[in-house]
């Protein structure tokens, strides 16, 4: 087979031989943290991919893929990370997005492949190892800020993503390793640039192969999967609907329960996906917190109920309980765990002036209207939910087909207007 | 094997892996969501509760007092007198009573002083508590008595005027735009379905005081029924 032969650079005969083990070795080292990358980019990719289907699934959380039980729950930072808006890109194009994950794991199979390519050599030149380490920044930069993003924006980390980050950060080391170890030689400028762009190019084709068969073979998304049902009764005739502030046009309902990590990601999803500055969201409360609600027969997220409370009686300031408890979900659960007094004594000590309005009967009574509203609608039992111009967003598509399906709503809706 | 060739090689099993990998996980993914067109999800509906208590006994009573006391039809009527309460339960004092003996940890008796339909303070609170505990409950029950002294018209006019006084504190408190689909107003005056001394026992606003049947009878019985008609 003659390939590569006429175009593809070959080591320079003149070169010294490589030095002795040294450089050998780190290359192995860098061929066992991109096989460990691949790993864990596929295996991400492989729980982003099946949620193509719309439906729930549980994803690997692990720092060994394969051991430990999957997160069906949905609890662990690696389905926080996995819903995040940050997951992929170009969400609003595709149903999903394209995942991060996707090209990660293109970038580890092509620095595997290169590092085998060089081992299986009888010498190695630096115009080869200069290439690994320019190669190998790009994980560790990408990495570099999905880690910063995953503190400062998401607040958790996925397991499997701490993998992708450890083994950027041990092939861009053993590329140095490698290339300084490497013996120098003299090369011409010009070769230096053909070999770059050839392994560039390869590269690059190694990359956009997973991607195109991902566009070109995940599932279409249907107009008919808009048919939804909307709500018998929108108005509010209880007066029990907070406003959301923004400015849009486009009347939304949004059913939320302050605890639920659910609603807490979707928020961010849809300001994140900027729709949200198109929608005039009014709020209706779901507590499901059996402290209040009946529909549930155990409390899925405790304390719901109080802190619901607290948002109907924060009225024009219920946004601000709302940014407060979602940032402290998990600790006003476990209050809400230990009973109401906990939940109560944590949101009076936050905010002082709901003390004389939280646990009174009018307030109640308000928490209870908002469910009979739910009931009169006949919603089904779980959150969060999206109304836009009466419209459902349909549940599968709040977390990852968010930003495509709600962008096509709008465009909907707003050409049914127009007519 | 020369260089290009096992880099060649290497290439292709690279791609090849890639390409299989992925193609099959999107392939899966959109196989599994055409499987799942159409299917209804496993969710639970929203709806009002349905206990267990709510026999059919219970429910064919409760809709002809709803029907008949102007509730479900959105009449004028509101509320049942004594006669035509009587008609509607279709059974004797004591049984009407006994249908309501699972309520015992839903209901309140609001008591009043002798031959008055003021709500005192804490009538007012044991009566906004118990209206604000609805939970899944449709129906509101207030079912007011008097005790025997005085006429039987007095006392008939009386029961009226202390559910009356009830249904109007809810009414101010609540601001609730279903009431007149949700409250059933009966008012019994001393001619039927009198509460005897077991009833002691339950919540009342005047728990501290001496328990008799005339006290209990200066009362309105009220009560949030978890049933679905």
């Amino acid at each position: 087979m003659a390939y590569g032969l006429p175009t593809m650079p070959q080591p320079d005969v003149r070169q010294q031989p490589a030095g002795a083990a040294s450089p050998r070795k780190t290359l192995i080292v860098l061929a066992v943290f991109a096989l460990a990358g691949v790993v864990f980019a596929a295996v991400s990719s492989y729980d982003f991919i099946a949620h193509l289907d719309r439906q729930v699934h549980a994803i690997t959380c692990s720092i060994v893929p394969g051991l430990g039980a999957k997160d069906a729950s949905g609890s662990s930072g690696c389905h926080t990370v996995l819903m995040s808006p940050y997951s992929s890109v170009w969400r609003d194009m595709t149903w999903g997005g394209i995942p991060i994950a996707l090209p990660a794991f293109g970038v580890f199979a092509f620095l595997l492949f290169r590092a085998v390519d060089l081992l299986l050599r009888k010498r190695m030149v630096r115009v080869e190892t200069s290439f690994m380490v320019a190669a190998t920044a790009l994980p560790v930069l990408t990495s570099i800020i999905y880690a910063f993003i995953s503190a400062t924006r998401i607040g958790t980390f996925c397991k499997v993503c701490v993998g992708i980050y450890v083994s950027s950060l041990g092939v861009f080391v053993a590329a140095i390793a490698a290339h300084v170890l490497t013996p120098a030689s003299p090369e011409r400028k010009s070769n230096v640039l053909s070999q770059w762009a050839f392994y560039f190019v390869e590269g690059l084709a190694i990359v956009a192969l997973p991607l195109l068969l991902y566009l070109t073979l995940k599932p279409a998304y249907s107009d008919s999967l808009l048919q939804t049902s909307g709500l018998r009764h929108p108005d509010d005739k209880y007066g029990v609907m907070l406003d959301v502030p923004g400015g849009g046009q486009v009347p939304s309902v949004e059913v939320l329960d302050p605890l639920c990590p659910a609603c807490k990601a979707f928020s961010e999803r849809l300001s994140a996906s900027g729709l949200a500055d198109r929608l005039q969201i009014k709020m209706i409360l779901f507590p499901l917190d059996k402290e209040c609600n009946w529909m549930v027969g155990e409390s899925l997220h405790p304390g719901a109920c109080a802190v619901s409370e607290a948002l109907l009686c924060a009225g024009p300031r219920a946004s601000a309980v709302l940014d407060w408890a979602f940032a402290h979900q998990e600790e006003l659960r476990a209050r809400g765990a230990q009973g109401q007094p906990a939940i109560y004594t944590r949101i009076k000590q936050q905010f002082p002036d709901l003390a004389g309005c939280v646990g009174q009967p009018a307030v109640r009574a308000r928490v209870n209207k908002g469910l009979r509203w739910i009931v009169a609608n006949s919603l089904p039992v779980l959150t969060p939910q999206l109304f836009v111009r009466n419209q459902k967003l349909p549940d599968e598509d709040t977390d990852l087909g968010l930003d495509y399906v709600l962008s096509r709503v709008l465009a909907q809706t707003s050409n049914e207007v127009r007519r | 094997m020369n260089t290009g060739r096992t880099h060649l090689i290497l290439l292709l099993v690279t791609v090849a892996a890639m390409g299989v990998s992925v193609a099959s996980w999107t392939r899966a993914a959109a196989s599994r969501l055409a499987e799942s067109q159409g299917k209804l999800p496993e969710v639970a509906t929203a709806s009002a509760s349905d206990m267990n208590y709510c026999s059919g006994d219970l429910k064919v009573i409760l809709k002809r007092v709803l029907t008949s006391c102007g509730l479900t039809t959105g009449g004028s009527t509101r509320g049942c007198q004594p006669l035509q309460a009587r008609q509607v339960a279709s059974m004797s004092g004591g049984d009407f009573n006994a249908l309501f003996s699972p309520l015992a940890d839903r209901a309140a008796i609001i008591q009043f002083d002798k031959d008055s339909a003021d709500l005192d303070a804490a009538s007012a609170v044991l009566l906004e508590q118990t209206f604000s505990d609805r939970r899944g409950a449709s129906y509101f029950f207030v079912v007011s008595r008097a005790s025997p002294e005085g006429s039987t018209e007095h006392n008939r006019d009386l029961s009226h005027r202390r559910g009356t006084a009830v249904l109007d504190h809810i009414r101010a408190k609540f601001q609730d735009p279903d009431i007149d689909q949700e409250v059933g107003l009966l008012w019994l005056g001393e001619e039927f379905a009198q509460l005897d001394q077991q009833f002691c026992q339950w919540k009342r606003s005047r728990s501290g005081d001496g328990c008799g049947t005339a006290e209990l009878n200066r009362s309105s019985f009220i009560a949030w029924i978890d049933c679905r008609l």
